[in-house]
């Protein structure tokens, strides 16, 4: 039951309406884009099953709403993340600018153990767009809000191109293991002794 | 109606210009009418949250139905029906402070509008935009709670309304009720959100989501009696499929309807309606 459960890695993608989650989640999971996707209600799921240093694991995707009404909706989806990724349009300022917003949300709704070092990833999402002559954020300023927020890993993508995208989500599932990386490997020695109890709180933590 | 709101964002423009270009002008701001002035009041503030709702109406009318010719593509009928779609909302929007736009109420005017533009006689269809704008407030003024964010924690909320259809699924069909919400975890959240803030319409073709419309709309109980039965005659018709699935297949399969027998969901869906009341 616990080897089950430690198979399967939740992650949430987060940002403004338009950004290109959606079409994210889909070029990674089916390899396709399409212009004709609508806009999400309530939070969109697909899994796709991953490997990691010969382990096979299962990626649980969720895909959520835009706009901010939908943000008091989240912490049934937020709950047990195990990667947050935080999705910004590199031609539309205000998107970017809001990733501090999608980032504290996150933390106040998901109420993770260890916030100081909860992984997120950021993407810089359409960088096809007009040849990147129309890009408004630069790399090296999406790189140094990352650095103050703990080094977030960045990638900049192309949904539509299918740039980057593999890379950043397998970056985005190695984060996501190390989240709860050795759970599995240090519980059987340390379940008669003291720490059993601090184990047993953390991963009932990230069961729910 | 929309030509008066332009008029009206024109004027403001216009006066706002005037305010700004004047250097003498200026000490006469009051500080709530400052630019950067988050007062509710704020003239400034106004025109900044308008522009953005504008925007996320243009960003969802272009995404509405796409793989319509009648609302999506470069076609003068395409883009003069995305127009009215967009004048709706906008003025919907200004016409409900409280609730403004929310993402999906495009979805939920697009079936009203469709059917009006479409009337046989010319007469009428030339109105179809007033006429589906009368019947979007009609049928919001039922609904219009589940897209409020102030009321999602209060009982007559969309979270109260999802609690309302596991009600339901729980006294008619208590096996699966269990096996979804407390086996398999599956909170309805996950996927009556969508059913129920869309009135169905993303879960099946256009075609069935009108056949479904003409019973939530013509049922003596009303429409929002209706959904929630028609949402768990749903749950019911793949009873089976689900009783068998774990989380992960139950939630795919449910927020990815399978396509069905419309008339056979709305007849299941009428059976719940005697013990539904009692």
């Amino acid at each position: 039951m616990a080897s089950r459960r430690r198979m399967l890695l939740k992650v949430i993608i987060l940002g403004d309406s338009g950004v290109g989650k959606t079409s994210l989640m889909n070029q990674y999971v089916n390899k396709k884009f399409s212009n004709q996707y609508k806009a999400t209600i309530g939070a969109d799921f697909l899994t796709k099953e991953v490997q990691i240093d010969d382990r096979l694991f299962t990626l649980q995707i969720w895909d959520t709403a835009g706009q901010e009404r939908f943000q008091s909706l989240g912490v049934a989806f937020y709950r047990g993340a195990d990667c947050c990724v935080l999705v910004y349009d590199v031609n539309v300022m205000k998107s970017f600018d809001n990733l501090n917003n999608w980032r504290e949300e996150f933390l106040l709704q998901a109420s993770p153990s260890d916030p100081e070092n909860f992984p997120f990833i950021v993407l810089g999402n359409k960088i096809d767009i007009d040849g990147g002559n129309s890009r408004v954020v630069s790399e090296k300023k999406a790189k140094a809000w990352c650095a103050s927020k703990g080094n977030i890993p960045y990638f900049e993508t192309s949904a539509k191109e299918g740039l980057n995208v593999e890379a950043a989500f397998q970056c985005i599932a190695m984060n996501a293991l190390k989240n709860e990386p050795e759970e599995d490997i240090y519980l059987p020695d340390t379940i008669d002794v003291a720490g059993g109890g601090r184990q047993l709180q953390r991963s009932s933590g990230c069961e729910c | 109606m929309a030509r008066k709101l332009e008029e009206s964002t024109g004027h403001k423009n216009g006066g706002m210009e005037s305010g700004g270009c004047g250097f003498l002008m200026r000490s006469e701001i009051t500080h709530d009418e400052h630019p950067l002035s988050l007062g509710k009041t704020s003239v400034w503030n106004q025109f900044f949250q308008d522009t953005e709702t504008i925007e996320q109406i243009d960003r969802d009318v272009k995404r509405t139905h796409p793989d319509m010719h009648f609302f999506s593509g470069d076609t003068s009928l395409a883009k003069s029906n995305q127009e009215a779609l967009r004048h709706i909302l906008i003025i919907f929007a200004k016409l409900n402070p409280g609730i403004r736009y929310v993402q999906g109420m495009n979805e939920v005017l697009a079936p009203l509008f469709y059917v009006f533009r479409n009337d046989p006689d010319q007469n009428n269809a030339a109105y179809a935009e007033a006429d589906a704008f009368f019947c979007f407030v009609e049928l919001l003024s039922g609904f219009r709670d589940n897209f409020c964010q102030k009321l999602d924690n209060s009982v007559v909320g969309i979270r109260s309304t999802i609690a309302k259809l596991s009600e339901l699924l729980k006294k008619h069909d208590g096996e699966l009720w269990r096996h979804l919400e407390i086996t398999t975890k599956v909170n309805p959240q996950f996927y009556a959100f969508r059913w129920i803030t869309l009135l169905l319409t993303q879960e099946f073709n256009f075609a069935d989501s009108l056949h479904i419309w003409d019973t939530l709309l013509s049922d003596p109980e009303g429409p929002q009696e209706t959904l929630l039965r028609v949402c768990c005659a749903m749950l019911i018709l793949v009873r089976r499929r689900l009783l068998a699935g774990d989380f992960t297949s139950n939630l795919k399969l449910l927020q990815n309807y399978p396509s069905t027998n419309i008339s056979h969901l709305l007849y299941v869906a009428n059976k719940l309606r005697g013990s539904s009341a009692g």
